[in-house]
């Protein structure tokens, strides 16, 4: 496959360019309640192509080969037309040739593993969801998706890599009259399909919270001081800074480039953030990139001072900084943008019985429900949490969003747990899904958070 | 197509095929400059079968091996996944508007032209950066079954997006320009963007509390989003439903009604039939506060035992991958009597919603929203006084929705779909930091 993608961009007449050929192979079981609602395996496919002329990057995608020769000519027009306005003018950092071929290491290949074992194991654990108190119904799927990946450019670079993500996860429905109330659950990774057998007591007891959901209060609106867990603290890191350390975020505003120059203090000294998709058997491990660069961990900020920043190799060439490995998409229909991988918040010293001592009055809030960033503002959303008097835990609650703004919150972090975890699903929307953005952290305290309540 | 179906029908009771092309290019312009242009030329296949009461499915994007197909709705055939509806039949659909030949041939200069004179508009006339995206698309989807249906409807668009960035942040005002036809921004639009834009240029502090909220055309899909959760009919026929057994019953405030018009003449993405191949009609949700009509695919309208709504879609990402599902395309919610100006007049003390963040993160089926103002304008004694700082609006649209104070007299198209007034709410939670 990769001689046969460097023959189509012979004579493609530009400085640079590059084809990526894919092909995903997804097999989805979906449960509604105790009703089976899909089941099948199919194969998909296509080609993104990219070239800069005359300083004119562009890209277009194509779902069918004999369409490859309009997609390089769309994208060369693409790129003529940006220098003919005055368009920015685009140079790419210098990387290594690379020829190489990843297989991904898998304990138990879901592609070996025959449908009817993956319905049996999803059946299973939906069935635990079901037999909780109070449980109305389920959404959970079992969703694998294996991403051949075959890369070549004209400067002779030629990746083919394979990337395996298996998950069951979904959400769980308790209903009490006209109240309802939902907990998310997953659990996978990108290291084969034995890393989802054995995970009962999961089930339970996301089944069980759920359940207990219906009593909890509806937080009342306002500032508080919060203890996060270590996968909010996770969703916070991803949401309140990661995405400000992609560079294609900030690269066309001036103003946030600048507040966002390498040596500047965001951040308590408390706090440390690393971006490192090399990282093994995470849900974000991969070896090369969608432009055939390799990933390379990333301290985005050292003890409060920005120290790092995630790039493709446009974006590392305008920077003046070293290329990293991120420009990821998220299949064959879209060109690669920079993205997070997996990105934590480093352990400290404080147990989470001190954290909590430490908070005094304020709120435990848990797990992660989505967020959202728009310029330096930011959202998030936890499953349920907890009052907290006098470092004590009190009763629990729910409808938790949090707003911040990356300026002035990353300062409010007091203190970081001796714990970690990392998330087992990805999920980002930053224009395009990324079901391999790995989260988490340790237990993070934080002063004077806006949360939305009822 | 034909001889996909062809293949399907010797193996199945039913057998149905849905295939959507997308021809597509965007520039982003920030800052001033093209920073940006792509194109994107797709295509797909999705089959259904059904045999025995069961259904199998399968879909590519690339048809080079329509026996594989085939064998992969079959495989899928043994998970035994049940299935009581059957394919629609034939219908006599009105003609589409069809693809603008303007849109259908723009080519990428033409599209800069058109972003560079909403940028022309704009330059010099506010303090902050100028971005200014620009896109055009074109799509063709069909459905054929073996039971006589063969619709096929061809659309297009362009938008012009200006956003204005407040100086020294990324939050910004923006207004959308979107049509069937090729075309500059309508005159005037633009100016009133720049007259909202210098009105949320000082940045206040607010107290927090219950007071007035305004969401924008923009931002209803935070209330609309738990609304339509709440009448699919998957919710209803899984009962988790807030809106359970309340057919026919005020749930909402009465100034409230909420309907689906895809096939609508004045909606650039004018749909005669939904994604199952289902005629489509001006379909009631809310009328006048009373829930009267569920939102329905095939499937749940079997299992409810009510008539198909003519909504069912293939929403969730790739169009072929994502099975049809209930979705209310041409959202729309009735019209009141008020200008936009007057409403803000009418309002002593409260919050201009022009952009949320995290719609997505509440409990959507019980109707909670709890959302970022990106941004919020603060409005005392009806003036504009300057953007929130660091501000939340939470609630339950069950509640909220009760307290409709005024509607606008004038549809928007709004960014998320849809055409949608400006809705004034009283006695909703904010939350600030001060």
């Amino acid at each position: 496959m990769l001689d046969r993608l460097g023959s189509m961009l012979e004579g493609v007449g530009a400085e640079f360019a590059d084809i990526r050929y894919e092909i995903k192979r997804e097999t989805l079981i979906g449960f509604t309640g105790r009703e089976l609602r899909t089941i099948g395996t199919n194969t998909t496919d296509g080609y993104v192509v990219r070239v800069l002329k005359n300083g004119g990057f562009a890209s277009a995608t194509v779902t069918r080969e004999e369409d490859v020769p309009r997609a390089i000519q769309l994208a060369l027009e693409a790129a003529e037309t940006i220098t003919a306005t005055g368009g920015k003018q685009t140079l790419l950092e210098d990387t290594p040739v690379i020829t190489d071929t990843v297989v991904p290491y898998l304990d138990g290949d879901p592609a070996s593993i025959p449908i009817e074992e993956k319905l049996r194991l999803t059946a299973h654990y939906n069935g635990l969801l079901l037999d909780q108190p109070e449980i109305e119904t389920t959404n959970l799927s079992y969703r694998e998706i294996g991403r051949q990946k075959s890369y070549v450019n004209t400067e002779g670079t030629a990746v083919s890599e394979e990337v395996v993500t298996t998950n069951i996860m979904g959400e769980v429905i308790a209903r009490r009259g006209d109240l309802i109330q939902n907990i998310r659950i997953a659990i996978g990774g990108a290291d084969g399909f034995n890393r989802l057998l054995d995970r009962d007591s999961e089930f339970i007891e996301r089944g069980r919270l759920a359940g207990r959901l219906l009593d909890a209060e509806p937080v009342k609106g306002g500032s508080y001081d919060v203890v996060l867990s270590p996968m909010l603290a996770g969703v916070f890191t991803h949401e309140a800074f990661g995405h400000f350390s992609e560079a294609d975020i900030i690269e066309d505003n001036p103003s946030l480039r600048e507040k966002m120059a390498l040596g500047s203090r965001l951040g308590s000294d408390v706090i440390t953030i690393v971006a490192d998709s090399t990282i093994p058997r995470q849900i974000g491990f991969y070896k090369y990139d969608d432009e055939g660069v390799e990933v390379k961990p990333v301290t985005l900020m050292d003890k409060g001072v920005l120290t790092g920043r995630l790039h493709s190799r446009r974006t590392a060439k305008a920077f003046g900084e070293a290329v990293t490995g991120h420009a990821v998409a998220e299949d064959m229909r879209y060109e690669p943008i920079i993205r997070m991988g997996t990105i934590y918040v480093e352990p400290s010293e404080k147990s989470f019985e001190q954290l909590l001592e430490e908070l005094g009055d304020g709120l435990y809030l848990v797990d992660g429900k989505g967020g959202q960033t728009a310029g330096e503002n930011f959202t998030f959303g936890a499953q349920y949490g907890f009052i907290v008097k006098k470092g004590k835990l009190g009763p629990m609650i729910r409808d938790i969003n949090i707003m911040g703004n990356l300026f002035s919150t990353l300062s409010s972090i007091e203190a970081v747990g001796n714990d970690m975890e990392l998330s087992e699903r990805g999920g980002c929307g930053k224009g395009q899904l990324n079901i391999k953005s790995a989260l988490g952290g340790p237990h993070v305290l934080v002063r004077d958070m806006v949360v939305g309540g009822v | 197509m034909k001889k996909l179906l062809e293949k399907a029908a010797k193996v199945a009771d039913q057998a149905e095929v849905y295939s959507v092309r997308q021809d597509s290019g965007s520039i982003e312009m920030r800052n001033g400059i093209p920073t940006d242009i792509s194109a994107s030329i797709q295509s797909g296949y999705a089959l259904r079968i059904l045999k025995n009461g069961m259904i199998g499915t399968a879909y590519t994007k690339n048809l080079l091996d329509r026996d594989q197909l085939v064998s992969n709705a079959m495989d899928s055939l043994k998970g035994e996944v049940e299935a009581g509806f059957s394919f629609p039949g034939a219908a006599d659909l009105p003609d589409s508007a069809g693809a603008d030949p303007g849109v259908e041939k723009m080519g990428f200069r033409e599209l800069h032209t058109y972003a560079d004179g909403v940028l022309e508009q704009l330059r010099g006339k506010v303090e902050g950066q100028i971005d200014v995206y620009a896109g055009r698309g074109v799509e063709e989807v069909s459905v054929v079954n073996t039971t006589g249906l063969d619709v096929c409807t061809r659309s297009s668009d362009m938008y012009l997006y200006a956003s204005l960035l407040f100086p020294n942040t990324e939050a910004s005002v923006h207004r959308l320009h979107i049509d069937r036809k090729a075309g500059a921004f309508p005159e005037g639009k633009l100016d009133d963007l720049i007259a909202l834009y210098k009105s949320g240029l000082p940045e206040v502090e607010v107290d927090s509390g219950r007071m007035k909220v305004m969401f924008m055309p923009d931002t209803l899909y935070t209330l609309l989003w738990r609304i339509g959760a709440a009448t699919s009919g998957k919710s209803l026929y899984n009962r988790i439903s807030p809106l359970q057994d309340k057919r026919g019953q005020r749930v909402l405030s009465e100034k409230f009604s909420y309907y689906g018009h895809a096939n609508d003449p004045d909606n650039y993405e004018q749909r005669y039939f939904d994604d199952e191949g289902v005629p489509t009609r001006k379909h009631m949700v809310i009328d006048q506060g009373v829930f009267s009509g569920a939102i329905l695919n095939l499937d749940y309208a079997t299992k409810l035992g009510e008539n198909p709504s003519g909504t069912g879609y293939r929403r969730d990402g790739e169009p072929v991958s994502a099975l049809p599902s209930p979705y209310l395309a041409g959202g729309r919610i009735a019209p009141g009597k008020r200008s936009l100006a007057e409403m803000i007049r009418e309002m002593d003390r409260g919050v201009i919603i022009l952009g949320v963040l995290g719609a997505h993160s509440g409990n959507i089926l019980n109707g909670d929203f709890s959302v970022g103002l990106n941004p919020g304008f603060y409005v005392e004694n009806g003036e504009i006084l300057g953007r929130v700082r660091d501000g939340m609006v939470a609630g339950n649209v069950y509640d909220v929705l009760q307290n409709v104070v005024a509607i606008e007299n004038h549809l928007n198209t709004s960014l998320m779909g849809g055409k949608y007034p400006a809705l004034l709410l009283d006695d909703v939670s904010v939350a600030a930091k001060k």
